[in-house]
């Protein structure tokens, strides 16, 4: 039974891994707390949503589409907004990204409904030694995973992901070398975005879509991002698994109603003893 | 340009003498509504039905007050399912608004927390989502509910499978931390163990689960016969997709009150199937109404004509709670609330929701409980006999 636990467990925790590398990266390169990823994840969920069941389009022609929507969304959201209070406290961004998320949650509730909506699709499950282990989870988690991986090589190997990290490590230094640092804290956004598109897109396919899911995808940003270490990738993936894990173990030995709770008091032990997080020490990348 | 100016003068002066007239025409009725935040869907349904009643009233001339026809008019705000502002919003319905009668906010606990308000400044509030009997037992007398208490409903659904499936002796009860639906859980608990069933498994998540995998894998190992899960609608989708997902197989499959609304079914499709739940309200129960609709099943087309799909027991309580007060106002012959108070107290209330008769407590006295089961993509009435449709389906499908 312990195996059935783990299983569950590493399967919420790749979506999660998912849900918070966009969170992250934002935070770790912008010092933003993006308080509208929650209403992205969303929107990137009702995208696909509306993709697959009005416009009769297969799923992995919509779910690109949708992230690139979500990309040009946030693009603009840091261009034309928070690059003006960029230097601000982070009080500052935190408040006005709160503001948009307000509204833009509310949009989504006019234009969408609040009643849960989700893509029905029943592609079984597998059994392995009493595991039982449903396909659309595995593949979920998966296309999260991979598209994870993929990011973090392009933070590495790419010419803007080389140019996004030194930002990060130093913006004046980076401004003399010639890198346009308004262009890159929006691109910085825009691919935060796009991975929440991306996670919306898994979620809709797990989960009945509401936009007050939110909230909760926001809270569970917050404590993979401060688990794994801020602006961290792989501590993105690191950080998701354990809390899905744990929120499993904190299940059994503690109970339902105790689950979530097991998470913050996660977090609030790794800010006091391992401030960095799993993964934050070597860097930014 | 005098000319203009003197007609808009003119216009301004005959509108502003004509206000208070106007307002002295219609009948506020305050409503702080979740048109957002996590009960927005909730809300919007409450809306629908307080809606459809003012307009059915206004149609027919409005409220006759002693000879005299004065229009509803609902006063509304998004109180973002705050129990905080509902608290806030009750509080400018009253010395802002002034409006003499309140419907509550949705829910149990919200109901509770207003409640309070109206009592201080003697409103009459009229509750159409509150069921919990903490919610009336304070000796509130301003406060009146129109569904019945929850006990009446766990009752009705022990003693129907009770005889109905006799080999269901194992129980696990799934409820969310939240007033209404740990109230009835608990009533659940009493009913059940009531009746001589065992009770192996009974626990509460938190508002913000987004998974159910852990705890069914829980409770598949203490292979229970009947799992009771109550809960928001989009948690008891993801509960039963998960159930499918964990090869977690029962007898009984019973979730309140989400089965009720027709997206469950939107939601796991096939799943939905047998799965039993229970309910206030249906339109087959046909009641009659003399005041306002007709009938039960009137009502339901009345509904459907406007809003494009059948009404559940939240809209038509919602109706019912607008409607009452209107005929007690009717009665009263007044909108005085002393007047409006004592007839709601006493009255019995024909209606199509039912016979409503809030007694001393201010709660819905008049038992009605429906046992439901969604059989071929349809939601049929299982118990009392005399509305049945059809018999229950043991078993759930697997996927």
């Amino acid at each position: 039974m312990i195996s059935q636990y783990i299983v569950n467990g590493l399967l919420t925790g790749g979506l999660y891994a998912c849900l918070a590398v966009g969170f992250s990266l934002v935070w770790g390169v912008l010092n933003v707390v993006n308080m509208l990823h929650g209403s992205m994840v969303v929107l990137g969920a009702y995208f696909c949503l509306y993709g697959v069941q009005q416009l009769g389009l297969p799923l992995y022609a919509v779910a690109p589409v949708a992230c690139v929507i979500l990309f040009v969304f946030g693009y603009a959201i840091q261009r034309g907004l928070l690059n003006r209070v960029i230097t601000q406290p982070i009080l500052i961004t935190l408040t006005l990204t709160f503001g948009l998320d307000l509204i833009v949650n509310n949009l989504i509730i006019h234009v969408f409904s609040a009643t849960p909506q989700s893509l029905v699709t029943n592609f079984g499950t597998i059994e392995f030694a009493g595991v039982r282990v449903p396909v659309v989870r595995v593949g979920g988690m998966l296309v999260a995973v991979v598209l994870t991986l993929v990011l973090y090589w392009l933070l590495r190997h790419s010419k803007i992901g080389r140019a996004i990290i030194a930002v990060r490590m130093d913006r004046h230094a980076a401004a003399l070398m010639g890198i346009r640092i308004p262009h890159i804290y929006a691109l910085t956004f825009g691919i935060g975005a796009f991975m929440a598109g991306a996670a919306g897109c898994a979620m809709a396919l797990i989960y009945p879509v509401t936009p007050m899911m939110s909230g909760v995808f926001l809270g569970k940003a917050f404590v993979i991002c401060v688990l794994g270490g801020l602006g961290s990738v792989p501590g993105a993936i690191i950080g998701g698994l354990v809390l899905g894990v744990v929120e499993g173990l904190g299940t059994l030995t503690l109970g339902q109603q105790w689950a979530t709770s097991v998470g913050f008091i996660m977090m609030m032990a790794v800010i006091v003893l391992f401030p960095t997080g799993i993964m934050g020490k070597k860097g930014y990348e | 340009m005098k000319t203009t100016t003197s007609i808009i003068a003119a216009l301004s002066f005959a509108a502003l003498s004509a206000a208070p007239v106007l307002a002295q025409e219609t009948i506020k009725l305050g409503a702080p509504l979740a048109l957002t935040g996590p009960l927005a869907d909730a809300g919007a349904k409450s809306k629908q039905g307080y809606d459809i009643c003012v307009s059915a009233v206004n149609d027919k001339g409005g409220v006759d007050v002693g000879g005299k026809k004065m229009k509803l008019e609902l006063v509304e705000y998004d109180y973002q399912s705050e129990t905080n502002r509902a608290v806030q919003i009750v509080q400018r319905l009253i010395n802002v608004d002034k409006v003499p009668f309140l419907l509550s906010p949705y829910g149990s606990g919200d109901t509770k927390a207003t409640a309070v308000v109206a009592e201080r400044y003697g409103v009459p509030m009229v509750a159409a989502a509150a069921a919990t009997k903490s919610v009336f037992d304070q000796k509130f007398q301003n406060l009146f509910g129109v569904l019945f208490p929850n006990d009446m409903i766990t009752e009705a659904e022990v003693a129907y499978y009770k005889k109905h499936v006799p080999s269901v002796k194992r129980v696990a009860v799934l409820a969310l931390n939240s007033l209404f639906p740990k109230a009835i859980a608990g009533e659940m608990v009493k009913s059940a163990t009531g009746a001589g069933l065992d009770v192996v498994f009974n626990t509460t998540y938190s508002p913000d689960t987004s998974d159910f995998s852990n705890v069914l894998t829980q409770i598949k190992g203490l292979n229970p016969d009947w799992i009771y899960a109550t809960g928001y609608t989009q948690d008891l989708i993801l509960i039963r997709r998960q159930m499918a997902d964990l090869g977690l197989e029962v007898k009984v499959l019973t979730m309140t009150a989400g089965p009720s609304y027709p997206e469950f079914k939107e939601n796991v499709k096939s799943l939905a199937e047998n799965v039993t739940t229970n309910s206030w309200w249906h339109q087959n129960a046909n009641y009659s109404d003399n005041y306002l609709f007709g009938s039960s099943l009137k009502y339901n087309e009345a509904f459907n004509a406007k809003f494009k799909r059948d009404a559940t027991y939240l809209e038509a309580a919602a109706t019912a709670a607008c409607q009452t007060l209107a005929m007690a106002i009717e009665e009263a012959k007044s909108t005085s609330a002393d007047a409006v108070r004592k007839v709601l107290h006493e009255k019995t209330f024909n209606t199509f929701y039912g016979p409503i008769h809030y007694g001393q407590l201010g709660q819905n006295e008049v038992n009605a409980a429906l046992v439901m089961q969604i059989q071929n993509d349809k939601l049929l009435v299982l118990a009392p006999e005399n509305l049945k449709q059809g018999e229950l389906q043991i078993g759930v499908p697997k996927k």
